[in-house]
């Protein structure tokens, strides 16, 4: 009787523990969402101050991390998880050093749009940042989105949805190439552009990790380097087994 | 007689009855007591079949049809029968009442979710999930921290300061603005407010853009004007008649320099409500620069003491604390007598540091002081104008202090003076190297 009031007891403290670091992490992360919102705004609207903010408070997500992860430690060395609780952590380590990069690659973006900030303007006001940097927030957001809902099928999308960023960088590329050979004066800036585009993509890829986590953390598969068609008819299969073994049982 | 009694005198009867015959029947046959026990053991038999059908039918729930028995059993089945129509009439007044309230906060035109104590999603309206994104039983029982996750809302809930609502800017929308309030309620219940702030928003900035603006074009052609008149007051050749008529134009352009120049500062004030960083400020260097200034002024009151209680620092903005207090020193010379006496006082206890000025001019009545700081706003119309103000400078003042996690009270008493207090919080205050290695 005692004991299982005990084991109780720890379970239950346990499960807060794992609630408040998921919690951390989903705020951790809304303030990357942030920060990269920022920098993409200094960049299109030319804004050095908010451009240089941006640098500034990278230091913040660093923060972050580390307590995230002494606090994962922590609780792998008292607690010892098992089977999904275990998963929850692993997953939650990795996602914070991905958050972390996106962090990285958010003050890379902010210190260029400080620097673009002074010198002229290209005409199309860099639409194309604009558009892929709305496709990318939208990938970090759902990312996290499916990380708090435990959602496959959201994650699922969001996976998918690199491709398409892939695509948009090559895009870009060929058409920044272009502008360097019609007028080699714009080369200093297209490179600049072409950082920041970069860095938008590899954000991309970051949040479609983000998403292989939670896909992890949810059927303990691990998706990394496989395809995704190939992921998709196993998660279901793996679903109609689980339903077929419910069926069985009831 | 009611039913049910006359049930009871029937059942009685049939039982005497029973009795009765079952005596008769037995001393036919010479023993009566047999006779007798074989007519109760009927009477009991034919209970146990009542009881057994009333059983059944109660077990079976089949309330349309109950058994058709007479007497007592009949009486009690009946009672059932009303209790429980009863029962099912109060549960559909229920139900009803439920669907009608769940219907009219599913119309509101603001987001509403329920909370728990550990902030998890109880319920939430239509509108909500339109605002806030969320899904319809999907996200019931998830965190709401873990969806909304901008760091506005995490420092909101981190203050737990709920007297407010706080406003968001979802990354995902373009230009939205989203207002977020909790109400605590119940058990530890809370309840979220939401609603779409972004057009508000949105005519803010136009009116704050246009403020900056028109201030900024009409600077300008007032420098312009306000030259020229300088140069003319100045002209010997100018005719006596003029004299005035170009001091007063010189005096008003001058005025309106001051109202422009303060509507471009508070228009500055207000782009960022921020608490600003800053440096340590030494207040009572600051104070003796003050009191200079009023000593200057050609019509000053007799006494300017500047009292310093203590020789901690002031971390903040230089020109904008300046600016505040240099306001507040200002109106009290404007207000007051030049046999008056204006004090100001610095000084630091367990709740912050305090920079006050007390004067002893005319005073402001109770009920204009919480509109005291509002632009433009005069206690009576004559005052603000006849010493030159511009309206403003409380305004001032309010902005700096708020933007420095400062706060302003006022204390006055018609005609015998008044009190302007800062409020600064601890986390502004400075205690010099000097006093530290003293103690230390």
């Amino acid at each position: 009787m005692e004991t299982a009031d005990l084991s109780h007891h720890i379970s239950r403290r346990f499960n807060e523990d794992l609630e408040r670091v998921r919690s951390k992490v989903l705020g951790m992360g809304g303030f990357v969402e942030q920060q990269l919102h920022k920098a993409i705004t200094a960049l299109i609207e030319g804004d050095s101050t908010l451009g240089e903010s941006v640098a500034m408070d990278d230091y913040q997500v660093n923060n972050m991390e580390v307590s995230i992860d002494e606090e994962c430690s922590r609780i792998l060395a008292t607690r010892a998880p098992a089977a999904g609780d275990l998963r929850v952590i692993v997953a939650i380590i990795k996602t914070i050093t991905d958050l972390e990069r996106i962090g990285d690659e958010g003050e890379k973006i902010g210190y260029i749009a400080s620097r673009l900030a002074t010198m002229e303007r290209p005409a199309d006001k860099y639409r194309e940042i604009k558009h892929l940097g709305r496709v990318v927030s939208e990938m970090v957001h759902d990312a996290l989105d499916a990380f708090a809902r435990m959602d496959v099928e959201s994650a699922l999308r969001v996976a998918r949805q690199d491709r398409l960023v892939d695509e948009e960088y090559e895009a870009i590329q060929r058409q920044s190439i272009t502008f360097m050979m019609e007028d080699p004066r714009t080369i200093r800036r297209a490179l600049d552009v072409m950082w920041v585009v970069r860095a938008l993509e590899r954000i991309g890829d970051h949040a479609k990790n983000i998403s292989e986590y939670v896909i992890y953390m949810v059927h303990g598969k691990d998706i990394r380097h496989t395809s995704l068609e190939d992921v998709e008819r196993e998660l279901r299969l793996g679903a109609a087994a689980a339903s077929g073994v419910k069926a069985a049982e009831s | 007689m009611q039913p049910a009694t006359q049930a009871w005198w029937f059942a009685a009867g049939r039982l005497l009855g029973t009795v009765l015959f079952g005596l008769a029947v037995g001393w036919l046959f010479g023993k009566p007591w047999a006779g007798l026990a074989c007519a109760l053991v009927i009477h009991l038999a034919w209970q146990l079949v009542n009881l057994f059908r009333l059983e059944w039918w109660l077990r079976h729930r089949s309330y349309a049809d109950a058994p058709d028995v007479g007497g007592v059993w009949g009486e009690i089945i009946s009672q059932i029968v009303r209790l429980h129509r009863r029962k099912r009439f109060h549960k559909q007044r229920f139900v009803q009442l439920i669907r009608q309230l769940q219907r009219s906060t599913a119309a509101l035109p603001n987001g509403v979710v329920i909370l728990n104590a550990q902030r998890e999603i109880i319920w939430f309206n239509r509108m909500a999930a339109r605002l806030l994104d969320l899904r319809r039983t999907a996200d019931l029982g998830l965190r709401i921290e873990n969806l909304l996750r901008e760091p506005e809302f995490a420092r909101y809930l981190a203050v737990k300061d709920y007297s407010n609502p706080v406003v968001i800017r979802p990354t995902t929308g373009e230009d939205c603005y989203l207002s977020l309030q909790v109400v605590p309620y119940g058990d530890g219940q809370q309840l979220l407010l939401v609603s779409d702030v972004s057009r508000q928003m949105r005519l803010e900035a136009v009116r704050r853009d246009f403020v900056a603006n028109a201030s900024h074009e009409l600077r300008s052609p007032l420098t312009v004007i306000s030259g020229y008149l300088e140069t003319l007051s100045q002209d010997p050749a100018l005719d006596g008649d003029l004299q005035g008529p170009v001091t007063e134009m010189r005096r008003q352009a001058e005025r309106m320099t001051g109202i422009i120049r303060d509507l471009l500062e508070l228009s500055r004030l207000e782009e960022t409500d921020e608490v600003v960083g800053g440096e340590p400020l030494d207040v009572p260097a600051l104070m003796s620069t003050l009191r200079k200034d009023v000593l200057a002024r050609a019509k000053h009151p007799r006494d300017v003491r500047a009292r310093v209680d203590s020789d901690a620092q002031l971390i903040g903005d230089e020109p904008e604390i300046h600016s505040a207090f240099s306001n507040l020193v200002d109106n009290a010379a404007k207000y007051t007598s030049p046999e008056g006496s204006i004090e100001m006082r610095w000084w630091v206890d367990d709740e912050g540091a305090h920079f006050s000025v007390t004067d002893t001019g005319m005073g402001v009545p109770v009920e204009h002081i919480p509109r005291l700081t509002e632009r433009f706003y005069r206690v009576d119309a004559g005052r603000s104008r006849a010493t030159g103000g511009s309206g403003l400078g409380l305004a001032i003042v309010k902005h700096v202090l708020q933007r420095h996690g400062a706060e302003l009270e006022v204390q006055s008493v018609l005609g015998s003076g008044s009190t302007f207090t800062c409020h600064f919080p601890l986390q502004r205050v400075q205690q010099p190297q000097a006093a530290v290695t003293a103690t230390g």
